[in-house]
C-alpha cells in the first residue's frame, strides 16, 4: 500500500503532474525547484490521504471532491514540516540528537483528547516492546540451560521457532 | 494499532520528517516514528470527519473545499 514511485500510484488518487501533460488536473502542487523527491513524497502522502478519506466517506455514504482530498493532502504535508521542526527542537532542547516518544507527546499537547490518545498509544508500544524483550530473554535462557546439544537437534529447534 | 485501516507507513513518515530537519544528525527513534505516523493518521481522519459533519450539517452529498475551509481553523488549533 502506498508506493513512493510514480508508477505505483493509482491514477484515481493522484492526477499527473502538470509538467507531464494534462493541465486540468488536481495534482499535488509542484513548484519548480522542489525536486522530484519532494513531489514523490507528496504523491505518497496524497495516496495515503486518499485511502483514509475513502474509508471515512464510504462509512457515511458521502463523497469527497478531488479538490478536497488534494487540499487535505497538501495540509498534511505542510503539517509534517511543523511537526519535524518542533520535534527536532524538542530533542535538541533536551540535548539529544534522537527524537523519542516524549518529544512526540509534547507535539500533541494542544488538545486534551489528542494527548490522552497519543499517551495511550505510547504506553501500548512500550508494553509491546517489553513483552518482545521478555520473550527473547526467555528464549535465550531456555537455549542456555540445555547444555551441549547435537547439531541436528539445535538446527531443527531453530527451524521450528518462527518469528 | 497499525494495519487496522489505512495509515502512514513508517518509511514514508521517516522521509517526510528528514526532509525538514535542519541538522543532519537528527534521527527519530522507532517508537517515535510509529507515534508520528499515528498522529498524522488522526490529523487526516479528523480533517475528513469534521468536513463530512460540516457537509452533513449543510445537507450536502458531496464534501467540497468550502466545508473543509470552515473546519480548518479549529482543526489547526487542535494540532
Amino acid at each position: 500500500m502506498g508506493c513512493e514511485h510514480l508508477e505505483g500510484i493509482q491514477a484515481k488518487h493522484v492526477a499527473r503532474c502538470p509538467a507531464r501533460g494534462r493541465r486540468d488536473v488536481r495534482a499535488p502542487s509542484c513548484r519548480r525547484g522542489d525536486g522530484l523527491r519532494t513531489w514523490r513524497l507528496k504523491a505518497a502522502v496524497h495516496y495515503t490521504v486518499g485511502c483514509l478519506c475513502e474509508e471515512v466517506a464510504s462509512d457515511r455514504e458521502i463523497r469527497f471532491s478531488k479538490q478536497t482530498i488534494a487540499a487535505i493532502s497538501e495540509l498534511t504535508f505542510r503539517q509534517c514540516e511543523n511537526f519535524a521542526k518542533d520535534l527536532e527542537m524538542f530533542a535538541r532542547h533536551a540535548k539529544r540528537s534522537t527524537i523519542n516518544t516524549e518529544d512526540v507527546k509534547l507535539l500533541a499537547r494542544r488538545s486534551n483528547s489528542l494527548l490522552k490518545y497519543i499517551t495511550e498509544k505510547s504506553e501500548e508500544l512500550a508494553q509491546f516492546n517489553s513483552e518482545q524483550r521478555a520473550k527473547k530473554k526467555k528464549k535465550l535462557e531456555e537455549e542456555n540451560q540445555k547444555p551441549v546439544e547435537p547439531a541436528e537437534a539445535a538446527a531443527a529447534k531453530k527451524d521450528n521457532s518462527s518469528l | 494499532m497499525e494495519g487496522t485501516s489505512g495509515g502512514f507507513r513508517k518509511e514514508l513518515v521517516g522521509k517526510l520528517l528528514q526532509l525538514h530537519f535542519k541538522d543532519d544528525k537528527t534521527k527519530v527513534s522507532r517508537d517515535a516514528l510509529r507515534l508520528v505516523a499515528e498522529l498524522l493518521k488522526i490529523f487526516v481522519v479528523e480533517a475528513a470527519i469534521r468536513s463530512v459533519r460540516q457537509a452533513q450539517a449543510e445537507d450536502l452529498a458531496l464534501v467540497d473545499v468550502d466545508q473543509l475551509e470552515k473546519v480548518l481553523p479549529q482543526l489547526l488549533l487542535d494540532f
